[in-house]
């Protein structure tokens, strides 16, 4: 396990700079008693700094497992992480490491401080921030997830709503202020309400610089988030790059499990150029009206 | 997370397949045999019997090997406690140690008796599935209700005790693994620190553990399920013929044991 740098003083500007991260030949085995099961199958991936990639992939395909290990979280059986070019071990390895943001799936079950603005600050004193910085980090992520500081900090983070509660979670991990962020199944079990306010929080803050790795089935919402997608699927990287339809992109989500974004769908059965689908609700709605 | 809680080990071997009853009465037969007589020919009998068990199981040797790790300690305990400390004249003396071959035979077959114990006793947790294993202890412990011991509750409450182990160790390993990512760690400093590091998973944990409990009554409840109403089971258990061999064989082992 990776030990948490400590910074030298309090971290500056709004946020620290993106990472690449990258893998190699990455392959993971899961103990199953007597069994070993295996979860990812050389795995070859590489995320530009501030860029936004949709994981798609069903159930058991190796997201979370993915996610987890390019995080240090868990350690590869074969290949390895490259932070910045950085492998494990060296010089500025730990610090890119903890520059990662992840939220977990259902990240509302691991609130356990007594205010929201003790669990936000969890991070940052794990950190060793000085305490006017940690309260800095503190409001400003209350702020992005839109749970200001004067009404929420002081409120118990289980009277919160649903919705509130996995935004609070999401303050969390971006106090410590994250280069880039992992997001595993973010819209899970949300109401539609729910869903859109964190589509927007997202959307903010990827239009900050932050990159993003979504992991997801919503295929409607990772494209309208994200650039490019990679589908994973039993472990193995089945396609990467930008999102792509009409030459087969729609077969190849749907051979996986997966379907077509709402738009995309709309655009095939009106008769339209597939691959020329707006990845937004209100732009294809403009480039529709008579 | 790698535990011996759950040491069931599937396979298709006729041990597997044996009525759990009849398992739990033969592995109790064995072990009382072995403590009823004490000599190395009783020893090797019983041994020979728990190593055909071992080879009929089809249950690996290593795996055997990881049950016993546990227990290692207590075996070498055994050994060198009985090794120093049995009366006998000593063949050989290191200061105030005496060794006795008679020291060094107790010692060696408390070791072995022990072995044969506990190789017994996995073979019985390692081919029956833990909640087989309640269902014979409640049917064994029928005859407690008389005496109004709820059996049936008991039973019941160590099945859903045991189904939810695998459930809360997968929950303890996600928490762990998100605290982490927020920079919480589990291995520094003393044991005060140590203990406070996990407040951040304890307290989710038992929120996630309460919630369940809850949810799990409430099902129940819609369910009709009623404490001490007589239940039927889904796969009820049946004894064949292969049951009543095996409790032959073991009937013979044990005589065996006490004749020779």
């Amino acid at each position: 396990m990776s030990e948490p740098a400590t910074p030298a003083g309090t971290p500056t500007g709004p946020r620290e700079a993106g990472l690449s991260v990258a893998c190699e030949g990455l392959s993971f085995w899961y103990d199953e008693g007597a069994t070993r099961v295996q979860a990812l199958r050389g795995v070859e991936l590489a995320f530009a700094p501030g860029t936004s990639v949709a994981l798609l992939g069903p159930t058991g395909s190796g997201k979370s497992t993915l996610l987890q290990l390019l995080r240090g979280l868990l350690r590869p059986d074969r290949g390895r992480v490259l932070l910045d070019g950085l492998a494990a071990g060296q010089e500025g390895y730990d610090e890119r490491e903890r520059r990662i943001g992840l939220v977990f799936q259902m990240p509302e079950m691991q609130l356990f401080a007594a205010t929201c603005r003790d669990d936000v600050a969890f991070g940052p004193r794990q950190l060793g921030w000085s305490p006017a910085a940690v309260d800095e980090a503190v409001e400003g992520a209350l702020a992005a997830v839109g749970l200001p500081a004067d009404r929420f900090a002081a409120r118990h983070p289980y009277s919160l709503s649903g919705g509130e509660q996995r935004r609070l979670a999401l303050a969390g991990v971006l106090a410590m202020r994250p280069g880039t962020l992992f997001l595993d199944e973010p819209f899970v079990s949300l109401d539609p309400a729910s869903r859109r306010d964190l589509e927007a929080i997202l959307r903010e803050l990827r239009g900050g610089g932050l990159g993003l790795v979504l992991a997801t089935h919503d295929v409607d919402r990772a494209y309208a988030l994200c650039e490019s997608r990679v589908v994973l699927d039993a472990g193995v990287v089945v396609d990467a790059g930008p999102w792509r339809f009409g030459a087969g992109g729609e077969d190849l989500l749907l051979a996986h499990r997966l379907r077509p974004p709402f738009v995309v769908e709309l655009w095939r059965r009106l008769g339209r150029r597939a691959a020329e689908a707006p990845p937004e609700l209100a732009a294809a709605a403009e480039a529709l009206a008579p | 997370m790698r535990m011996a809680v759950a040491q069931y080990y599937p396979r298709p071997s006729p041990i597997h397949r044996l009525d759990p009853r009849c398992k739990v009465v033969a592995v109790t037969a064995i072990v009382v045999g072995l403590f009823l007589r004490s000599s190395f020919a009783a020893l090797a009998v019983y041994g020979v019997a728990a190593a055909a068990g071992l080879l009929v199981s089809g249950v690996p040797l290593g795996w055997i090997a990881r049950g016993l790790r546990p227990v290692l300690w207590l075996l070498v305990l055994t050994f060198v406690v009985q090794l120093l400390f049995a009366p006998g004249s000593a063949f050989a003396t290191l200061g105030p140690l005496h060794l006795s071959t008679h020291g060094l035979a107790v010692a060696g077959y408390l070791s072995l008796r022990l072995i044969v114990l506990i190789v017994v006793s996995l073979l019985l947790t390692l081919t029956t599935p833990p909640i087989a294993l309640t269902d014979a202890l409640a049917w064994l412990g029928r005859p407690l209700r008389r005496l109004r011991v709820p059996t049936e509750e008991l039973a019941l409450m160590v099945t859903i005790a045991l189904r939810f182990i695998p459930t809360l160790l997968q929950e303890i390993d996600t928490i762990m693994k998100a605290q982490r990512a927020r920079g919480a760690s589990f291995n520094r400093g003393g044991p005060l620190r140590r203990a406070r590091a996990l407040v951040p998973v304890l307290v989710p944990l038992f929120i996630l553990s309460f919630r369940r409990a809850d949810e799990l009554a409430l099902a129940m409840e819609a369910r009709c399920y009623q404490p001490g109403a007589p239940r039927t089971r889904l796969h009820p258990l049946r004894a064949h013929a292969r049951d009543a061999l095996l409790l032959v064989l073991v009937a013979g082992v044990v005589v065996l044991a006490e004749v020779l």
